[in-house]
């Protein structure tokens, strides 16, 4: 099929590095993964100077170039979405070398743009988890859930065990099914996994009854809080990044919603501490001791504690005299 | 939420539910309805287990009071047998009562703990109860002997239980998820850290027993699978929060046809979720004080919630003098429980 020299304006490009792509979609994705992704903890934010305010508020740390940029394209203070905020006289530069070179090199052009439109594209839609994934599109869409976990020391126990299992996501078995299928998938996991694990388990890797299948140790480091935020960070979270969130929710009539919650910076902090960046609060915060337990310290429910340990006798008398000590407690 | 000497501010049914009548005199701390009939119990801190019989009439549900009985203390849960004659339940006395509705008996304790007996469930595949505790422990009863068929020690207090034959998940304080196959109860299958950063608060498991769900008190709800191949289906989403305010979710139930879920928060809100095609199917209007606990019927046509305080915001806004309890009966339209595909845009990252 021959395309004509200026479709499309002979094709959209990276202002960052110049790689050129087949439709603005795809471009902006590219942006999303490559020059606007934060690199503590995988965010993907929608243009390079939110990733840098990003960084700064959530990681703390200044960014002052865009990650994978050409030099001489790496400011974060010029607005760049797709090919909106492209500089005229880059714009003019890069359509100027082109027209050199497309009368003898148009063929060579677009083999390569198809090529890079062919890397792009399975990635751009790894968003499916493609059975062959390309690791570099989906960590990310795992990765913001990493936000979740206090500062990126759960980012390298996290990378171990995971990846091997994406492979594994294209098998869907409803429980009944076979075992024998399921443990190829878990071999690269229990592989991975004994490093990682504290082994304080001992299930059963083997033969399980159907209903509940072969365990992973990776999910079974009691106190390993990393395997877990890993375990957490695999699915998407829905509702990280409000943005993320209010796509993945279609809600229908909505009154009010709930479902877009304030921005991901809470789920940054360890439990326990209010994010200091916004003003947002858990109504019930203490961590220590449940609703039912606080309530349960309220002397008002506390008042026929004694009788019910003790035998019906003691327990009748023990009523009337804090019955006569309640008539003369009664405060509220 | 009311402060001293107000009543609660805002409409206390604004999703024009049907009222159950009699009421508890103190806050509800669990519903349960018959798996067979059309009775719901509800427990109170007001140490009362009370039954109502409910018939629909045409759109609307009616109720009628029908029994109750009492413990020594707050009740907290409860928990129907599975041919629908009996209840059990447990509280703050540390002890639980099975109540025979049928026979009209006296309630007979059936179980003891060193502490609280925060959750209980009946296990028809096994014939045994199982309770569980703030005295870290999960213990299993033949209701006919006193002492406990088996003991499980917990990692911490429990907080949360549910169990659908084979699966049993038990959410304990420090965000312990403690998963157990009941075709061997007695050894942990898989012990995990909550998803969730924050104290864990409810827990459901899926109706085909391949996960479940957990909500904390961080207005978020996990979806959990067991196995790893389905590990790339796990998510969480937040949920009940309201700009700058994050409420518990108190409550997960799966609907027993449709098997999707409702959320309830002390919010005061309850909202219906599709965790297959990741949507919230529909949002009810807030009530003017939380929802504790809540409950479908055996067939999913009657959602039962109840709108009191949950001590969210402590003892400071609790006006035992001016406090209500209701109990509300919603029915589900389809379009409101039924599962969904989704439309729009694929999930573009």
């Amino acid at each position: 099929m021959g395309k004509k020299k200026k479709r499309a304006a002979s094709k959209v490009w990276c202002y960052y590095c110049d790689r050129e792509f087949d439709d603005e979609k795809i471009l902006v994705q590219h942006q999303k993964a490559k020059h606007f992704k934060c690199h503590a903890c995988h965010k993907k934010l929608s243009t390079a100077s939110g990733m840098a305010i990003h960084v700064l508020q959530v990681h703390k740390e200044a960014v002052t170039k865009v990650p994978n940029a050409k030099p001489g394209r790496e400011s974060t203070e010029i607005e760049i979405y797709g090919m909106q905020g492209i500089p005229p006289d880059v714009l003019a530069a890069h359509y100027g070398e082109e027209d050199e070179e497309a009368p003898p090199k148009v063929a060579k052009v677009e083999p390569r743009s198809a090529q890079l439109a062919a890397n792009i594209v399975p990635g751009a839609l790894g968003v499916r988890y493609p059975p062959q994934p390309t690791l570099g599109t989906v960590p990310p869409v795992y990765n913001p859930a990493l936000s979740v976990p206090p500062g990126g020391w759960a980012m390298p126990p996290r990378a171990q065990p995971w990846f091997p299992p994406y492979p594994a996501v294209s098998v869907t078995p409803p429980m009944p099914a076979p075992l024998p299928p399921m443990q190829q998938p878990l071999f690269p996991v229990q592989a991975a996994v004994p490093p990682t694990s504290s082994a304080t388990f001992p299930s059963s890797l083997q033969i399980t009854p159907p209903g509940l299948p072969s365990s992973s140790i990776a999910q079974n480091s009691p106190a390993d809080l990393k395997s877990l935020v890993a375990h957490a960070s695999v699915g998407p979270t829905i509702a990280d990044g409000s943005v993320v969130n209010s796509h993945s929710y279609a809600s229908g009539p909505n009154t009010g919603g709930p479902s877009i919650g304030p921005p991901p910076v809470i789920t940054n902090k360890a439990p326990a501490t209010q994010p200091a960046t916004n003003e947002v609060y858990l109504v019930w915060d203490d961590e220590a001791m449940s609703m039912e337990e606080r309530r349960m310290s309220l002397p008002k429910y506390q008042v026929h504690d004694e009788t019910s340990q003790m035998n019906s006798i003691d327990a009748a008398i023990d009523r009337r005299i804090s019955e006569s000590r309640l008539a003369g407690r009664m405060a509220f | 939420m009311a402060g001293f000497g107000a009543a609660p501010a805002g409409n206390h049914n604004p999703n024009k539910s049907f009222e159950v009548i009699q009421p508890p005199s103190d806050s509800v701390s669990s519903l349960s309805f018959s798996p067979r009939t059309n009775h719901l119990v509800a427990t109170s801190w007001d140490n009362q287990v009370r039954c109502w019989e409910l018939t629909r009439n045409g759109a609307s549900v009616t109720s009628v009071p029908k029994a109750s009985m009492s413990h020594d203390q707050p009740v907290l849960c409860s928990a129907w047998k599975d041919d629908g004659t009996t209840v059990f339940s447990g509280g703050c006395d540390k002890q639980a009562k099975m109540w025979s509705l049928m026979s009209g008996g006296q309630p007979v304790t059936v179980a003891m703990h060193d502490a609280p007996i925060k959750e209980i469930a009946w296990i028809p595949e096994m014939n045994v109860l199982v309770t569980g505790s703030w005295d870290k422990t999960l213990k299993y009863w033949d209701t006919r002997q006193s002492n406990p068929v088996h003991t499980q020690q917990l990692p911490e207090r429990c907080y949360a239980l549910t169990v659908r034959h084979p699966l049993m998940v038990v959410g304990t304080a420090d965000r312990n998820l403690v998963v157990f196959n009941l075709q061997n109860p007695q050894a942990e299958f898989k012990r995990i850290t909550s998803p969730l950063k924050y104290q864990t608060r409810c827990v459901a498991a899926f109706p085909d027993q391949q996960g479940f769900l957990v909500g904390s008190i961080e207005g978020r709800v996990g979806v959990h699978h067991l196995d790893d191949s389905q590990i790339s289906k796990n998510f969480t989403f937040k949920c009940h929060r309201d700009n700058n305010d994050i409420y518990s979710v108190n409550s997960l139930n799966f609907h027993p046809v449709y098997h999707t879920f409702a959320t309830a928060g002390s919010d005061g809100a309850f909202n219906f979720w599709d965790k297959d095609s990741k949507q919230r199917l529909k949002a009810m209007s807030r009530c003017s004080q939380p929802i504790p606990c809540s409950a479908f019927n055996n067939d999913g046509t009657i959602y039962a919630y109840s709108v009191c305080y949950d001590w969210s915001k402590g003892a400071e806004n609790h006006n035992p003098a001016t406090a209500k309890t209701y109990i509300f009966l919603h029915s589900p339209q389809e379009a409101e429980v039924k599962a969904k595909p989704r439309v729009g845009t694929s999930n573009r990252k």
